[in-house]
């Protein structure tokens, strides 16, 4: 097998962007990482000072950041020690705690199943496999071109490794789906509307681009082994593309071919072998074919390597995002000259670091979340709401993010209480891993209701009908509102104290003490429901605070 | 490799940023729940309102047995044609009571889509175009949704009867057009109020949520909490009009007449949901993949369908609804005019027809020839394109007008074709 040529530029004047990084110096030797970024993100923004919201008060801190790293809210106890810890540092002891714990890996998992699989059903991989990989893989702290090599180089065909070729299976291992989101996922590049001639908006977008994607690809398809969905690879087959326009208009020289390339780089020559001789088992009825050259065995290798900084760049670009609620290049899967990012200098900051790094996800989002910019409030002070709300790119105010399907499931369950019930009936067996499996199917049920449609990167928040009257009418989500631990304390605690009452109600669902307004509000509430309706009453706090916008969203 | 490009190809000079400044949400309705309610639950079938009611039958019906018969020929089979209420317009005799309203219904003789392939023709027929790899096109019930849906209408812009429906429908249209599945003619979920609470609790619990929001999102960037807030009103209103989804009032005299069976119920049930306000409603009926003992399948499957369907148009033109309603009836795709050794006809793309009427279609035409013994097109060959903008126009909407996915165009129905203006009125 020939070796992977060193990459160079071909086409200077159209992929600058792709291949040169602007060295980012610290103005300060000892300035940390958090420091930088924080100064790039300001430096963007002539008036950042004035617009930009305050810090995160210590409850709205501790919801998001237990959100965001471990998919959960707080338990009242969690929740109430953190608050009441007078140390200086506690918030950085709160991030590496929980970035140590199993909850963050089985998280970012779940982050990294959406980016990968964009909820598509299962095909040929079992989804609970699939998730096993990935959070193996992140408590491992598996790099992310590790991860990415091993999702791109499986075929399906060893069972013991099986599960981290859903990414090409469960696309049904066909070409130009594989390739459309190769280019999406890995790049941040949208290549669709090449796939039929140059990019008619996106000068940097060729159909080059997407074939030479194709090209790693074309000599592949679905195979059934021993009854199981494999891709098996041909040892012949080539891309043949066309400009539609130039068809149309007449001006085809006809149609052209590629090797498999990403983007600019060298196209990967290959070894010729005679007729007869290109396959270590040829193809023949019901026998998967072995070529002695595999193009798809090229791809990890041509991806991965150094020179291609379009891969550290999305990815960089992606972690970004998961955490700041939008990318620095938005859409994440839009990246051109046309559409710079809102920050090049961060990005490319973020880019080198995620390359020094060796791709150690865990230890860049730590990083991330103990900048103020991830630390700032969502709500402006008094002064700053009589001006215009900042626009999102500026990041000066913490984003309003709806919770996934997945949070929501977790959240919901840990501030009606159920959680606890659970924990409560596992005993000494509670672990990570047991409380999972114990409550997984409330998280599969949500993740029905409430996950983004199959196959289509998340277009921001959307709020549809079934799944608001699944919140308000469905008998098992009532059932929890009624039957948890959080209602069951409720009820028992004494009449005539509503203040402790409301704290309980605020501090378990929306991990906050409640104001003197909000006090006051559960006390009328509560006021004249005795008996049988006092737990109703309960029941209806608990369900308003739980359906209420502040539960829906971090922020 | 010729492809059925996705972006809208006339249209590329449209700026793709200024569509991406879009906002999603409109203003908040701050109505209480009681008005909320009362204010939707008189029926609003205004007279400008358009719908559509799309007959499915899947598995594809023969083209040789409905709308085109041929016989005598060495492909017509053992059926006859029969005169229809439409002057000149003949149909097979399996549809007698279809016979009775063709002059409110006109045919399409001359769909060649080239298509044998169950999905890939059924992709065609409900999107308008050919299946390309990595670009989904919105189905017609959704598209239709978004089109008719009146902005502040509670109801949903798409109902599938008798059959199932993926949130894929939708496309980039997104979830708020996907189809809602009555698949077995019964209510949505979640329409009811939970049994623990009166009305009077109900409403305050949802007061009570409203209240703890505004307050969370005062100060706060307001888009999205405004989309969700605003999904509780709408679900509160839809409450309020979940009488569209009370079929238990059908009478014994209504369902005499549809049939008593799953499809005749479906049938009375679109008429319903249609007057209940509803843009959209496909009903769909199974079993027409006639490999086998084609002609007594069609015996069967069309007996079940000619009567409800005659009945549903006769009550269309009886309310007076005709002018505001397209219907259409089609399937994937036809069956082959040769018959095969199983007394069946195969999958068939070729040369096939529809029937539709109502809304903007002349009432009694046949558009389109097939030649005598009904193996090829003669006149009129149309496919996908041409039927879909023919049905937009059919509702008074500019087919030439882009849809945007996330700000990039993309063209409502194929520009390459245009709308069968012969059967427009």
């Amino acid at each position: 097998m020939p070796a992977i040529r060193p990459a160079f530029v071909v086409c200077l004047l159209a992929i600058t962007w792709l291949t040169t990084t602007v060295a980012v110096r610290p103005l300060v030797a000892q300035e940390s990482l958090p420091e930088q970024i924080d100064r790039l993100i300001a430096a963007e923004t002539a008036d950042y000072d004035t617009i930009a919201a305050p810090l995160a008060d210590d409850a709205e801190f501790l919801r998001r950041v237990y959100l965001d790293l471990t998919g959960i809210i707080p338990t009242i106890e969690q929740a109430r020690t953190f608050l009441n810890d007078p140390a200086p540092d506690k918030r950085v002891k709160l991030i590496d705690q929980l970035i140590a714990s199993p909850e963050f890996s089985r998280e970012l998992a779940r982050k990294l199943d959406v980016m990968l699989m964009l909820r598509r059903p299962n095909q040929h991989v079992p989804q609970t496999e699939w998730h096993t990989y990935l959070q193996q893989s992140t408590a491992a702290n598996k790099p992310w071109n590790q991860l990415v090599a091993e999702v791109l180089s499986n075929d399906g065909t060893d069972p013991a490794t099986r599960s981290a070729a859903r990414f090409v299976l469960d696309r049904g291992g066909e070409v130009n789906e594989i390739t459309r989101d190769i280019g999406r996922v890995f790049l941040g590049m949208n290549l669709e509307c090449a796939q039929c001639h140059d990019h008619p908006q996106i000068d940097d977008y060729k159909q080059h681009h997407y074939y030479g994607i194709a090209a790693f690809f074309v000599r592949s398809s679905l195979f059934t082994e021993g009854g199981k969905g494999v891709l098996a690879e041909n040892a012949v087959g080539e891309v043949k593309f066309e400009s539609v326009f130039e068809i149309r208009d007449k001006t085809s020289t006809g149609p052209k071919t590629t090797f498999p390339r990403i983007l600019e780089f060298t196209a990967i020559e290959e070894p010729k072998f005679d007729f007869g001789e290109e396959y270590a088992r040829a193809p023949a009825k019901d026998v998967r074919p072995i070529p002695k050259y595999s193009r798809r065995q090229m791809l990890a290798d041509a991806m991965l390597d150094p020179a291609n900084k379009q891969f550290p760049r999305n990815i960089a670009n992606r972690l970004w995002s998961l955490y700041f609620g939008r990318g620095l290049v938005h859409p994440l899967d839009l990246d051109h000259t046309e559409n710079p990012p809102s920050h090049p200098a961060l990005l490319d900051l973020l880019t080198e670091n995620m390359v020094a790094r060796n791709y150690d996800m865990r230890s860049l989002i730590r990083e991330l979340v103990l900048t103020r910019t991830y630390q700032r409030s969502s709500l402006r002070t008094a002064a700053q709401q009589a001006t215009e709300q900042p626009a999102d790119e500026t990041f000066a105010v913490s984003p309003l993010r709806g919770l996934s399907a997945e949070q929501l499931s977790w959240a919901v369950m840990q501030a009606t209480g159920f959680a606890d019930d659970y924990r409560a009936n596992l005993g000494a067996k509670l672990t990570e891993e047991s409380f999972y499996n114990s409550l997984v199917g409330v998280e599969q049920t949500f993740r029905n209701i409430f996950g983004e449609e199959p196959g289509k990167p998340a277009k921001g928040f959307e709020a549809s009908i079934d799944q608001t009257l699944y919140l308000m009418n469905e008998p098992g989500f009532q059932g929890w509102t009624r039957g948890g631990k959080m209602t069951r304390t409720l009820t028992q605690m004494p009449a005539d104290n509503p203040a402790a009452i409301a704290e309980e109600l605020y501090l378990g669902i929306l991990t906050r003490k409640p104001s003197e307004v909000e006090v006051q509000e559960v006390t009328e509430y509560l006021q004249d429901r005795t008996g049988e309706g006092r737990a109703l009453a309960l029941q209806e706090l608990v369900w308003a605070l739980l359906t209420s916008a502040e539960f829906r969203f971090i922020h | 490799m010729h492809c059925n490009y996705a972006c809208g190809s006339r249209e590329h000079e449209v700026s793709r940023r200024a569509f991406l400044q879009g906002s999603a949400a409109g203003a908040v309705s701050l109505m209480g729940f009681n008005q909320m309610v009362q204010a939707d639950n008189t029926a609003q079938l205004a007279s400008q309102q358009k719908h559509v009611v799309v007959f499915y039958l899947a598995g594809g019906v023969s083209q040789l047995e409905t709308w085109d018969p041929k016989p005598g020929t060495d492909t017509g089979g053992p059926f006859a044609k029969i005169q229809t209420s439409a002057p000149g317009l003949e149909i097979s005799e399996l549809l007698p009571y279809t016979a009775q309203q063709m002059h409110n219904l006109s045919v399409v003789r001359s769909i060649n889509h080239k298509e044998g392939d169950h999905a890939k023709g059924d992709y065609i027929m409900q999107t308008g175009w050919r299946q390309a790899p990595g670009f989904d096109y919105p189905y017609l019930g959704s598209s239709f949704a978004k089109h008719l849906l009146p902005a502040d209408s509670p109801l949903p812009g798409y109902i599938h009867v008798g059959g199932g429906g993926s949130k894929a429908e939708a496309a980039f249209l997104g979830p708020k057009y996907a189809p809602l599945a009555l698949s077995d003619g019964s209510s949505p979920r979640n329409l009811e109020r939970p049994k623990e609470y009166t009305l009077e609790f109900d409403q305050k619990r949802h007061e009570l949520r409203n209240r703890i929001s505004q307050r969370f999102a005062a100060g706060r960037r307001q888009a999205d909490t405004e989309l969700y807030n605003q999904s509780f009103d709408q679900a509160v209103k839809l409450m309020g009009r979940k009488d569209i989804f009370d079929f238990s009032k059908m009478t014994d005299k209504e369902l005499e007449r549809y049939g008593k069976h799953d499809f005749g119920r479906h049938t009375l049930m679109a008429l319903k949901l249609i007057e209940g306000g509803v843009p959209f409603v496909k009903v769909s009926h199974t079993n027409y993949d006639t490999h086998s003992e084609n002609f007594n399948f069609h015996i069967e499957q069309l007996g079940e369908f000619d009567q409800p369907f005659a009945a549903f148009m006769a009550d269309l033109a009886d309310r007076s609804m005709l002018d505001n309603v397209l219907v259409i009836v089609m399937s994937e795709f036809g069956r082959t005019p040769r018959i095969n050794q199983f007394v069946g006809r195969d999958h068939w793309g070729t040369a096939w027809s529809i029937c539709m009427g109502g809304a903007g279609i002349k009432r009694g035409v046949a558009i389109g020839k097939t030649n005598e013994n009904g193996t090829a097109v003669v006149d009129r060959e149309v496919d996908g394109g041409h039927l879909f903008h023919t049905y937009y126009k059919a509702v008074g909407i500019d087919s030439s007008k882009n849809f945007y996915d996330n700000g990039r165009p993309v063209a409502k129905a194929d520009p390459k074709t245009a709308a069968i203006d012969e059967i427009l009125a």
